[in-house]
């Protein structure tokens, strides 16, 4: 038995240690030293990078955007890919290729999705253009103006991740047994009516996994922006994340050392808010399933 | 022409530029008996060298050039197989800085000298060439243009073109504004402004999204306000900006920036990308002015139609300021060069050496459309707006190397970073002044 998980688990778990414990340590020990990446780190400056991050109000506005995006994530597509989940399990005509369509973004590499936008939302972009010949005189900066570029990079994300979470809660929706709904439809029960106490409630541990899911990835995030905003300007435009952060005021100013301690900071933000999810929304789908609890 | 190349100028200031970092002079008298110069190969069949080589000519004529240039060396040094690799400019910076940490540095690579260059040198990356430089290209060159690749006393780089900078403009916008004189003040400067936004075209193209490029109008406006001895002292390592023309120069930024000169979305256009950026542009009769270094005509080349340097592109200095400290006739500029890694192979000195001979140089200048670092190649320009260039670069009391590159990274980004937010509006003068005093303080 013991040979059987060594066998199964050790080709994992020496994959994860080699590839994510070890460089967290590694990050720790660069994050005391002040390096530009040459040679080995010789420049001991203690906490001063740690100081540097943490009194930093571009640093604070990047967690800020970070959150907003996280929560706003949440908000835009859990009821936008549910509503389309529900009307996509009924048995309609084209329902295939709608289900498609909303999943093709998904697909498409966010670089491209990025260049794409980027182009078509320039102040002189094809966007403003259309809006011009619809008789809209007013140009808008949906990349550059700070009050428009959070929302801007919403819809993006939106329109980009929202077909991962319908195939989500679709595949949650055919897990639930035809029975239940047939029965409750000959008690009387609405179609609304079985939506809602039926379906929803058992569709709940679905959700939770596709919030967490949402809310990792709303802390990674980092392609988009980068892409769509480049090395300089997303936190003049206001949509600069952690990991962008990170990768400005690391990498891009050569100071890998303080690089390596925002990349701790991240660290402990990111499991921190992991850890909370999981004592706290989860746990209770797993409790007795998975636990000895019970 | 070429005998008045201003390289004294080059030297008195850009060594002073590099003073901070070492010191500035290149020894005289060292040159080594082992120098490969151009006939010194051993003839004993030497052994098959291979080398790799990163440079930024992503245009066709580089390419071009770099082809040719390659096939050339390899002719007469047949031992010898060179891979180049063309990288975006904007991308070359963070690629190289990642092959060196993963110890994959290319032989030979783009070399910007300054601070960038010191951390190379500090960290073991970059060969020390002082001796193996080949008297021919000292005599060529003068010894003031590696001021600018020189730390500690020793040469890193070889130098290959300079970059001087102007504000280019296209004469037939000009033209359709009714602009009949290039702008000698910032009074003439707005009154041309306003009389192309009269005309419904874009003033000056902006590529902000880099950042560089709107912080060069601060270093320009710097070097107008602030005195020669300021300016010396700042590039050679000062961090005291209590003088006030360097707050002056931000007000001078704010004001410009008030009278909306830029293209529409500036702060999203990159640089040097595709047809919309701020390049493209011009180069495209979108916009009719853009402030940028010699690298400007071949960059535009690119970007046409026709990939042709549009036949109306000239060129004017940057404006003077009224009641500015700096002489109206200094320069900023910056240097092109390329750099062996520590280890490389002899061949890559060969190759350097090479690339400093007077036909290299020429082919160079041509292809990327600049100023050649040789004296002897200056009779290669004949694009008009860098002959302006030149003979501004001749006549210009002293030159400047660019701010951000004298910096470093970390301080160049963040003085950058700060005219950014002053133009995106995101902060007022005293909020930018402080961000660049902390920028340059962290040095």
């Amino acid at each position: 038995m013991g040979l059987e998980i060594g066998l199964l688990a050790g080709p994992a778990i020496i994959v994860f240690v080699l590839f994510v414990i070890v460089p967290v340590f590694v990050a720790l020990y660069y994050g005391f030293f002040s390096w530009k990446g040459y040679g080995p780190a010789t420049d001991f400056v203690g906490l001063a990078n740690y100081k540097w991050t943490l009194t930093n109000k571009d640093f604070w506005d990047s967690v800020l955007h970070t959150g907003l995006i996280a929560v706003l994530s949440l908000l835009f597509q859990g009821p936008l890919a549910i509503l389309l989940a529900l009307l996509l399990n009924q048995k309609m005509r084209g329902r295939s290729l709608i289900r498609v369509l909303i999943f093709v973004p998904y697909v498409i590499s966010e670089a491209i999705v990025g260049i794409g936008f980027s182009l078509m939302l320039q102040d002189a972009g094809a966007v403003n253009g259309l809006l011009h010949k619809l008789g809209v005189d007013q140009t808008i900066s949906w990349i550059s103006s700070p009050k428009v570029a959070i929302w801007t990079l919403m819809f993006i994300i939106t329109w980009k991740y929202i077909g991962f979470a319908v195939i989500l809660m679709l595949a949650g929706l055919q897990g639930i047994p035809e029975e239940l709904s047939e029965a409750a439809a000959i008690d009387g029960a609405s179609y609304w009516q079985i939506q809602r106490h039926i379906m929803l409630p058992l569709l709940t541990p679905t959700i939770k996994i596709w919030a967490f899911l949402s809310l990792i990835g709303s802390m990674q995030l980092f392609d988009l922006v980068y892409i769509i905003w480049g090395q300089y300007i997303a936190a003049t435009a206001g949509t600069s994340t952690m990991a962008y952060f990170m990768a400005q005021n690391g990498r891009l100013s050569g100071q890998l050392g303080r690089g390596s301690a925002i990349a701790i900071i991240v660290f402990i933000i990111s499991l921190i808010v992991s850890l909370g999810y999981q004592r706290f929304v989860l746990n209770r789908d797993t409790e007795g399933a998975l636990t000895d609890k019970k | 022409m070429r005998s008045s190349l201003k390289t004294v100028a080059v030297s008195a200031v850009i060594a002073m530029a590099m003073s901070g970092l070492a010191a500035c002079s290149t020894p005289t008298g060292t040159e080594s008996s082992n120098a490969p110069g151009t006939d010194a190969q051993s003839t004993a069949a030497p052994a098959a060298v291979t080398m790799t080589f990163w440079h930024n000519g992503t245009g066709d004529k580089s390419l071009a050039y770099w082809d040719q240039v390659i096939k050339d060396f390899t002719a007469k040094y047949p031992n010898v197989t060179i891979t180049p690799q063309a990288v975006q400019n904007e991308d070359f910076d963070g690629k190289l800085q990642a092959a060196m940490q993963a110890n994959t540095t290319p032989d030979i690579f783009l070399q910007r000298g300054g601070g960038k260059m010191a951390d190379m040198v500090k960290g073991g990356q970059v060969m020390d060439i002082t001796d193996v430089v080949s008297a021919a290209t000292k005599t060529a060159y003068g010894e003031g243009v590696f001021a600018a690749y020189t730390t500690g006393g020793k040469i890193y780089g070889m130098p290959a073109a300079l970059t001087p900078e102007g504000i280019f403009y296209s004469k037939d916008l000009f033209d359709q504004a009714g602009i009949t004189a290039t702008p000698t003040d910032i009074a003439s400067l707005n009154a041309a402004v306003d009389k192309l936004k009269a005309a419904g075209i874009a003033p000056i193209s902006l590529g902000a999204k880099d950042a560089w490029p709107a912080a060069h109008w601060y270093y320009q406006f710097s070097l107008r306000e602030c005195s020669q001895a300021v300016v010396d002292a700042f590039i050679a390592g000062s961090t005291d900006l209590s003088d006030p023309c360097w707050k002056k120069a931000v007000q001078d930024v704010a004001d410009l920036n008030a009278t909306n000169p830029w293209n529409q979305g500036f702060l999203t256009t990159s640089a040097q990308t595709g047809a919309g950026s701020s390049a493209g542009l011009l180069a495209n009769h979108q916009a009719s002015m853009e402030l940028m270094g010699a690298w400007e005509p071949g960059v535009l080349g690119g970007l046409t139609e026709d990939q042709e340097i549009p036949a109306d592109l000239q060129l004017f200095p940057f404006p003077a300021v009224a009641g500015g400290q700096g002489d109206p006739s200094a320069m900023m500029a910056g240097l092109d060069g390329y750099s062996c890694k520590k280890d490389a192979p002899q061949a890559c000195v060969d190759f350097l050496n090479f690339l400093a001979e007077k036909p290299q140089q020429e082919g160079y200048a041509t292809a990327y459309g600049s100023l050649p670092a040789s004296k002897d190649a200056t009779g290669a320009v004949t694009e008009p707006s860098l002959k302006s260039l030149l003979t501004g670069f001749q006549n210009a009391k002293y030159v400047v190397l660019w701010f951000d590159t004298s910096l470093g990274q970390d301080a160049g980004n963040g003085l950058n970073q700060a005219i950014v937010n002053l133009l995106a509006g995101q902060m007022t003068v005293d909020q930018t002044m402080a961000a660049i005093q902390s920028a340059v303080k962290s040095v």
